[in-house]
């Protein structure tokens, strides 16, 4: 009953607000919805085996458990942030209508894709969440906002295509299976066709890692993320690169049953290693810090996919990576929204001494650098660090290299403009920075996330470590 | 009779490489549709259940052949737009990379029998090539319309691959289907007038603003 519930409440309540067109109701729902959302999330946790009405199409099962937890905790701060975010008098009734009725099927989508136990159902999720953030990405209805949102609507819709195209070609491969539930590919893994089904994972891989931000493909990203509003941002970096990783994680396991894991190895760390290349090559000399931070996600989702590819100890550094980088970019994204606010403007080299204007959104930008930078207090750092570990231990000791050498360029790309931002006087003393605008519900979130992210870092609880590892688990069981 | 189709399927492909008039290309988009829905009367019948068959008959025949290509001429006849003129590469080049991508693909469908044991080898010949050759449209190409046209013939491609699985029929050419709703999505944004109102000319020089320069933004 429960997955009933928090996929059948956005339809319905999207079109009460639909009817509605208040602003008190558009809000209570989300709270409403994101409190019911994070119960029954842990509510999975806690008893795995309930029985549902959809429980062949939507399960929770050891490994996206994980990824319904993050999205979980990422959604309701996110929710709490609107509350101040769109506090705004140039936010009209009907406009936050149709921002609370995006978000809420943006979520539904995203649900959908991480519960489904079907890859054609997944395909499907994956394409709603392209449509519905499209419109999240316009927003702000300036010339620069509908050009992110027309290259990430059109370059997404070639990548879902590609990906069909290989959801067809796996078909292909089953031969005489002739079905997409990952239980039946998983037992059958052995009937399967590796001709077409290495032909299907390059598409699979190319198409849905368009959506996570991979490398080659992934110059939708730093556009969207840095012109749509910065809590969508930050559900967009925080949460929906996670539920595509989460599909190409489920048919990298496929490739690991039939044994053609190697190649899908090769393919994985290639595209990896890209992505922090172009990461370090881009963000060494940007100007905006939004796009900074997209930059960041592709470096991120580069390290994870490097992770997966190494395997080993390597898949639970990816794990780890995966929760630290969502806690830690939703609020640096969602800092950046208050900077935003105050300072009017996404120019680096306009902004100094953030500190002085406003010393909590200061301290969250640079405790928010820390953690993403991998300083020690931070998860990444524990990641990183076993990663490498990892890397080192197989011998593969040039990537490795290779690694270390773009992440410490990043690190100083992004430090650098972090430091001039946060520090130096205020350029305009006269200028009034829009105090009355900012609430404490800009704030908390921030400062949660971050506790806990970095609190993490230090001490991993049992029960924390548990799903990891069961993640870790589900994902290596021949 | 399905052989020709599916290889006058692969002309209008080799046409639409070498022309640059608007109308010409959503001509050949319908022309594209209706051979799809020849195609799913013609072999639809032992291989997919009834509701499904009459549904994609008509969204083939309605939507692909008919619906997409009225509102693409709409779209182009209220923006005045009628060529795509200076292509990134001379339209002749493109027909020659087309012609070589389309012969690709009859090559490695028809030399590798043992591999295709349970698909059509023809049709995966030419919609892998369909699918390649519309990539090469969308890149070589400078309108957003083109660039419409352009992912409305990768469509197109994708469905007849999905078609092109031997075996009974699943869900997967319903899923196709899907694909057109980004379709609809695209033509929508480009008739409720926001593109060109805030870009003067639907051209994809024009959607530059957003980069990594440090001087702009």
């Amino acid at each position: 009953m429960m997955i009933e519930i928090i996929l059948i409440f956005p339809l319905i309540a999207s079109l009460i607000l639909f009817l509605a067109k208040s602003k008190k109701l558009n809000n209570y729902v989300l709270v409403i919805y994101a409190i019911l959302y994070s119960l029954i999330t842990i509510s999975f946790y806690l008893n795995k085996t309930a029985n549902f009405l959809l429980q062949n199409y939507f399960m929770t099962d050891q490994l996206n458990i994980l990824f319904l937890l993050i999205l979980a905790i990422i959604f309701t701060g996110v929710t709490f942030y609107n509350l101040g975010f769109t506090q705004t008098p140039d936010i009209d009734n009907n406009q936050h209508t149709h921002y609370s009725i995006g978000i809420l099927l943006f979520i539904f989508s995203m649900t959908g894709a991480i519960l489904s136990t079907n890859l054609g159902l997944s395909w499907v999720f994956i394409e709603a969440t392209t449509l519905a953030s499209a419109y999240l990405i316009y927003f702000n209805k300036t010339k620069h906002a509908l050009e992110a949102a027309w290259k990430y609507v059109f370059i997404c819709s070639i990548g879902i295509s590609l990906a069909f195209v290989g959801i067809i070609l796996l078909l292909i491969s089953t031969e005489s299976i002739n079905s997409l539930f990952f239980s039946d590919l998983y037992t059958n893994a052995a009937k399967l066709n590796p001709f077409w089904l290495k032909l299907s994972f390059v598409f699979i891989l190319i198409g849905i890692g368009t959506k996570m931000g991979l490398a080659p493909v992934h110059s939708w990203l730093p556009d969207a993320h840095s012109e749509a509003p910065s809590p969508i941002s930050a559900l967009l970096s925080a949460a929906l690169l996670n539920s595509a990783f989460l599909i190409i994680l489920r048919v990298f396991k496929l490739m690991e049953l039939t044994h053609l894991d190697h190649y899908a190895r090769i393919l994985l760390i290639s595209m990896g290693i890209l992505s922090l290349f172009i990461t370090a090559v881009f963000v060494f000399n940007i100007n905006n810090y939004k796009r900074m931070l997209a930059y960041s996600s592709i470096e991120n989702m580069g390290i994870i996919a490097i992770g997966i590819a190494v395997g080993g100890l390597g898949v639970y550094a990816a794990m780890l990576h995966l929760i630290g980088h969502s806690l830690i970019k939703a609020s640096f994204f969602l800092t950046a929204g208050n900077i935003l606010k105050r300072f009017e403007t996404k120019k680096i080299s306009e902004i100094s001494g953030i500190l002085k204007v406003d010393k909590m959104t200061g301290w969250l930008w640079i405790l928010s650098f820390v953690g993403i930078a991998g300083l020690p207090p931070s998860p990444l750092f524990l990641s990183e660090f076993l990663l490498l570990k990892t890397m080192l231990e197989k011998n593969q000791i040039i990537p490795a290299l290779i690694i270390m050498i773009l992440l410490t360029v990043i690190i100083y790309g992004i430090g650098k403009s972090v430091i001039k931002m946060s520090f130096g006087d205020i350029e305009v003393p006269q200028r009034e920075y829009g105090l009355q605008k900012i609430n404490l519900a800009m704030y908390l979130p921030q400062i949660i996330f971050i506790t806990g992210a970095l609190v993490l870092g230090i001490y991993i609880p049992p029960y924390i470590n548990q799903i990891i590892n069961n993640a870790v688990l589900a994902m290596s069981s021949l | 009779m399905i052989s020709i189709l599916i290889v006058i399927f692969g002309l209008t492909m080799l046409y639409m490489a070498t022309t640059s008039r608007i109308k010409a290309l959503i001509n050949m988009l319908s022309i594209q549709g209706i051979i799809l829905f020849l195609l799913i009367l013609f072999i639809g019948k032992e291989k997919i259940l009834h509701f499904n068959f009459i549904f994609l008959l008509i969204e083939t025949l309605l939507i692909k052949a008919i619906i997409i290509p009225i509102f693409l001429k709409r779209v182009s006849v209220k923006n005045n737009i009628f060529r795509d003129t200076e292509p990134y590469i001379p339209n002749f080049y493109s027909l020659v990379i087309s012609s070589i991508i389309l012969f690709a693909g009859f090559i490695v469908s028809s030399s590798h029998h043992q591999l295709f044991a349970n698909i059509t080898t023809l049709y995966f010949g030419v919609s892998i090539s369909t699918i390649l050759i519309s990539l090469l449209f969308i890149t070589t190409k400078k309108k957003i319309l083109t660039h419409v046209i352009g992912y409305t013939m990768m469509e197109n491609g994708i469905f007849l691959l999905s078609l092109s699985v031997a075996k009974e029929m699943p869900m997967i050419v319903n899923m196709g289907v899907l694909l057109d709703v980004f379709i609809a999505i695209f033509i929508l944004g480009m008739l409720v007038d926001k593109i060109n109102i805030l870009f003067e000319e639907l051209d994809v020089c024009t959607l530059n603003n957003l980069k990594d320069c440090r001087d702009d933004d």
